[in-house]
């Protein structure tokens, strides 16, 4: 298995990058011809998903996630984390990444990556600005 | 002009590469798995803050820890990187025989703009004697002092040290040094409401959040432990920004000090008329 991490400082509280291009070189470097290509994110306030890549599609998905998991409303994930020694404040950002997931999986046939013309990977961050590591796993099968 | 003026730059990179360094500073403050802060991240933490100046606390506990954690210098080193977004504080151990020394060069050669203490870590009570050297370089420098007041989450503290009672006698004895007891004294708050309607040279900051949210937290501190009505007409002039970053959460506690319904002017006082006024103006 070929494995490579992809590293994001992200500038702002919520935003999509899509890092399709990243993940595509570095299937290319790892040279496998035929498998799977797996991309997961390392945290608990990011996410993983794919789509098309579009402003509107990007507005409405953010939309709709804080629907879901509103910044003003009594969540017990605030509070003194003594493990960290610090206060959680993120909730929504660990509801948000429990909808889009942590990861996505792509066919490799021919050393290509195979996606639907619309599909493109987006690194989803709900709790920036923050430095984050996504891992890219490229598996012979 | 938006200012933290809590901030401890303990994890930022430029002063972390010594592994063993690290390691002793995560132990020694109790804050875990943070990691270390490019320049560039907390610039865009910044940015979301609306912030336009954070004031950096080294941490000297010597007689505790054996060696500062964040030194003086390491200071001046994060100026010197960022000088349009910094500003440097000092910190000494009023235990140590050359604390006096240390706060002179700090302010002399390095230009550092007040004084950092936390009488729980440092265990001395704010008007024992080996402090009073201290606060007569402050006023002979015109730099303020920052005291951590009230509860501490770091470990091997004793709270009684930084009780805000504690502060009334150097207030009284120094009328022109002014002395920030931070964090409104929390738990303490009315008490430290008391030493700021009594005495104009102190000050505190809003530099805690040990419950709840950061919304929910200062509402119960800022309006209810304090009255809303006795910050945004009495007080008004005596209360700054403060998160403690890394303990506490820099940008949603800033973003949260306008949802509290104080007067406008009154939130520019906090956000940072009242830090500008603090510091002397000057930096």
């Amino acid at each position: 298995m070929f494995v490579k991490a992809i590293h994001l400082c992200t500038k702002t509280y919520v935003e999509m990058t899509v890092i399709t291009p990243l993940v595509e070189d570095i299937v290319a470097e790892s040279g496998i011809r035929n498998g799977m290509v797996t991309v997961q994110t390392k945290h608990t306030t990011t996410g993983i998903t794919v789509n098309e890549a579009l402003e509107c599609l990007e507005s409405d998905i953010q939309y709709a996630l804080s629907l879901f998991a509103p910044e003003d409303r009594p969540y017990c994930h605030a509070r003194i984390l003594p493990d960290y020694g610090s206060t959680a404040g993120n909730p929504t950002g660990h509801l948000k990444a429990m909808l889009t997931g942590n990861h996505c999986h792509f066919l490799i046939q021919d050393g290509k990556m195979i996606r639907g013309g619309a599909q493109e990977i987006y690194f989803c961050e709900f709790d920036g600005p923050a430095q984050r590591t996504v891992l890219v796993m490229v598996e012979e099968k | 002009m938006f200012i933290d003026i809590h901030v401890f730059p303990a994890f930022y990179e430029p002063i972390n590469g010594d592994p063993a360094k690290e390691e002793l500073r995560h132990r020694a403050l109790n804050i875990h798995k943070n990691g270390t802060a490019p320049l560039k991240h907390i610039f865009n933490q910044m940015n979301c803050a609306g912030l336009d100046r954070l004031c950096l606390l080294p941490q000297d506990y010597t007689s505790r820890t054996g060696s500062p954690l964040v030194t003086n210098d390491e200071i001046r080193t994060l100026v010197d990187l960022a000088p349009d977004h910094f500003i440097g504080f000092a910190s000494v151990d009023p235990n140590e025989k050359d604390a006096a020394d240390r706060l002179e060069d700090a302010f002399a050669r390095l230009d550092l703009r007040g004084l950092y203490l936390h009488p729980g870590r440092q265990r001395f009570f704010p008007a024992d004697p080996c402090a009073e050297p201290l606060y007569r370089i402050c006023e002979q420098y015109d730099r303020p002092v920052l005291f951590h007041a009230g509860f501490s989450y770091e470990p091997d503290t004793v709270t009684r040290y930084g009780h805000p009672l504690a502060f009334e006698e150097i207030a009284e004895q120094h009328p022109k040094l002014r002395i920030c007891v931070s964090q409104f004294g929390w738990p303490w708050c009315r008490e430290t409401a008391m030493l700021m309607l009594k005495y104009p040279n102190i000050y505190t900051d809003t530099a805690c959040l040990y419950f709840d949210s950061a919304s929910e937290f200062y509402k119960q501190m800022l309006t209810q432990d304090v009255p809303i009505t006795w910050i945004d007409r009495s007080l008004r002039h005596q209360i700054m920004f403060g998160s403690a970053n890394p303990r506490f959460e820099q940008i949603r506690m800033a973003n949260s000090l306008s949802t509290l319904d104080f007067r406008d002017s009154t939130l520019d006082l906090i956000r940072g008329g009242n830090a500008l006024a603090f510091l002397g103006r000057k930096f």
